[in-house]
């Protein structure tokens, strides 16, 4: 009974031992460490394996992106305003009907925009790391639902 | 007809052996006995090797499935997340419903 015992003991001990080593082999301390710190760019840097030179790049196009991001926005929440404003003042459905391919266009263009600097940024990483990199962020970008509150996966959460 | 008498059966019978006294002799024979046929851990699993080595494969292979699984879901997750936040910082059209 004793060996039965210890045998099953030694066995649950090395059970354990694999489970771990195969979790921290799993593992990515990298990316793990950029999602406890919150930081995207870290994020870049680790899963893309960017090397100083790309990192710097990317960081470039980003900082230059970040002005007609801005412009953008004001845009779409120009439009928006003047799209609630309408709705509740009443205005006749072809206004209203206007008002929205407004901003169904500026969002277009913003789609576009967005879609355009990923695949910039794309161009810097490796081939490999940028087709990786294209295949998680473009189908976040295209399933975009502005009609409801971004999610997690920045898709339809309604 | 009377064999005659042995001469050798005479000088035995005054013979006495008298052997020394072993007091623990009987748990000294049960002892002996147990040593030979206790079993070691190395016997018992040599034994009983067929049972365990399927329970170590099993319990093992599934050990490291579920380790390797865990830690691919956290990257997944992680990954995941790290995403949104940089397309959210990214994105003009989350930007615009998120300032006030």
């Amino acid at each position: 009974m004793k060996y039965l015992l210890a045998t099953l003991g030694l066995l649950v001990a090395a059970a354990g031992a694999t489970g771990i080593a195969c979790y921290l082999l799993g593992s990515e301390p990298g990316l793990h460490a950029a999602a406890r710190k919150g930081d995207p760019m870290a994020w870049l840097r680790t899963d893309f394996h960017l090397d100083d030179r790309q990192f710097a790049a990317i960081r470039q196009l980003h900082d230059g992106y970040a002005g007609a991001c801005d412009e953008h926005c004001r845009r779409i929440q120009e439009a928006t305003r003047q799209r609630r404003a309408l709705s509740s003042g009443g205005a006749d459905p072809a206004a209203l009907q206007a008002a929205d391919r407004r901003l169904t266009e500026l969002r277009e263009i913003c789609e576009t925009a967005i879609a355009r600097h990923v695949r910039q940024v794309a161009a810097i990483m490796s081939p490999e790391d940028g087709r990786r990199y294209l295949a998680i962020v473009l189908p976040k970008i295209a399933h975009f639902d502005h009609t409801a509150a971004p999610d997690l996966h920045l898709e339809h959460s309604t | 007809m009377d064999s005659p008498p042995d001469s050798l059966s005479q000088a035995l019978q005054p013979w006495k052996v008298s052997p020394p006294v072993q007091g623990a002799f009987r748990a000294d024979v049960w002892k002996r006995i147990g040593d030979r046929t206790r079993e070691t851990w190395g016997v018992y699993v040599r034994a009983h090797a067929a049972a365990w080595l399927v329970a170590a494969t099993v319990v093992i292979g599934a050990a490291a499935y579920t380790g390797h699984a865990t830690a691919q879901a956290r990257v997944r997750a992680d990954r995941e997340a790290l995403a949104v936040t940089y397309l959210v910082d990214l994105d003009p059209r989350v930007q615009a419903e998120l300032r006030p």
